[in-house]
């Protein structure tokens, strides 16, 4: 079981880790906003405070993402902070690379304090496991991934849920607090 | 005799009125009548200035070494500079090689042109420029290029309303900001609040070996 997390723990680390080393390169980062007619508003820049957003959540099959490598994240709206690097989508919001998804009502990405938060209905999908929770936080600086609010974690032989579950990357442990419950079947571990 | 001696004088009176005759017939129809002398109805005029004005409010300033008028259109060659006007202040200068002036439409064509602000903040140019006087617009009805405080635009057309401020960009619209290229449909550039609304599909592409990132 230990195993299973581990390998989800160190997805999330190379999907953060791995926006940032890009960055480092200086790759090419893709903006997009898809299916909306001519004749309407897909977004604003507004140079003098460095913010751009865009709102399609009133038109149908319309999308804005972001593509950095192989990560790419969508959602109907979305507001980007070019002074602080500060990202956030809304509505539909979801965060992939080929073998990870995070979806949430809301994903946030602060660059300048290297965080990663998303908020309501977050559900992190990876090869053998599946995370539901109501709020992820993720630091880059100290690698730690806190999952709080009715965390459950779903594996192909088992179930785990509690209220607040930290993943300390660096170390490769994980940390329960609170009461947790666990319920497996013959596990192959 | 004397007979003989009046039917002479009467024969060369008849002579003489027949040549008359036929030299006048000669002069005044048988030869086509002379051509009419050609008067234009332009004027020329050598280094001038002209000034376009609304309600008393001078709108442009043109100074030209050769202004030919023909009717209501004036047309200007071997321009020096012209000048645009708000509020009776001079905030854009234009480098024309002909300009036409419809006085009674108030519109100004402006052939190769090249516009700047005071500031050297701006700078556009375009094959054609139209300026209309009537609704204050600069159109570009072609191929447009504009610097903007180091913004680089391109469009296939623009206009920009000199009332409100409003660069309209229209079709395969590319905006470079330093590594970030925005390439939309068309665009909404407002001047004064220095912000971009961008319309139908919406590509930004940040370049490698920059230090600002998008994610």
């Amino acid at each position: 079981m230990n195993r299973r997390l581990t390998s989800l723990v160190m997805v999330v680390v190379l999907l953060v880790l791995g926006a940032g080393v890009a960055r480092g390169q200086g790759q090419v980062g893709t903006l997009e906003i898809t299916g909306v007619p001519t004749d309407v508003v897909a977004g604003r820049y507004d140079r003098d405070a460095g913010v751009f957003s865009a709102d399609v959540s009133d038109i149908a099959g319309a999308l804005v993402s972001v593509k950095l490598e192989d990560v790419t994240i969508v959602g109907k709206t979305m507001e980007w902070r070019t002074d602080d690097n500060y990202l956030l989508f809304t509505v539909e919001a979801k965060l992939t690379q080929p073998d990870f998804e995070l979806t949430g009502d809301q994903i946030e990405y602060f660059g300048e304090e290297k965080k990663l938060k998303s908020l309501g209905s977050v559900v992190v999908i990876t090869d053998d496991s599946t995370v539901y929770a109501d709020q992820l936080d993720y630091d880059e600086e100290t690698d730690e991934a806190m999952f709080t609010g009715n965390v459950r974690v779903v594996f192909s032989d088992g179930v785990l849920e509690g209220e607040k579950f930290l993943m300390l990357l660096e170390q490769s442990e994980l940390q329960f607090f609170g009461s947790f419950q666990g319920e497996f079947s013959d596990s192959d571990d | 005799m004397i007979k003989l001696r009046s039917l002479m004088k009467k024969a060369v009176i008849i002579v003489a009125v027949l040549t008359m005759a036929v030299v006048l017939l000669f002069r005044y129809f048988a030869e086509p009548p002379p051509p009419p002398v050609s008067v234009s109805p332009s004027v020329q005029l050598l280094e001038s200035r002209l000034v376009g004005r609304k309600d008393g409010l001078r709108q442009w300033e043109i100074w030209t070494q050769a202004v030919l008028q023909t009717g209501d259109v004036v047309t200007l060659t071997d321009l020096e500079e012209i000048s645009i006007f708000q509020a009776e202040e001079a905030y854009l200068f234009i480098d024309a090689e002909t300009a036409v002036w419809d006085r009674k439409l108030d519109i100004l064509h402006l052939h190769a042109s090249k516009v700047r602000d005071e500031e050297g903040d701006f700078y556009l140019e375009s094959d054609l420029l139209i300026w209309a006087g009537t609704n204050e617009t600069l159109t570009s009805p072609g191929p447009v290029f504009i610097l903007w405080q180091d913004l680089e635009i391109r469009a296939a057309e623009m206009v920009l309303e000199s009332t409100t401020n409003l660069l309209y960009l229209k079709d395969d619209v590319q905006i470079l900001d330093g590594s970030m290229v925005w390439r939309t449909d068309s665009a909404i550039y407002d001047l004064d609040r220095e912000s971009i609304d961008f319309y139908g599909i919406l590509v930004l592409e940040e370049e490698a070996g920059n230090e600002q990132e998008i994610d």
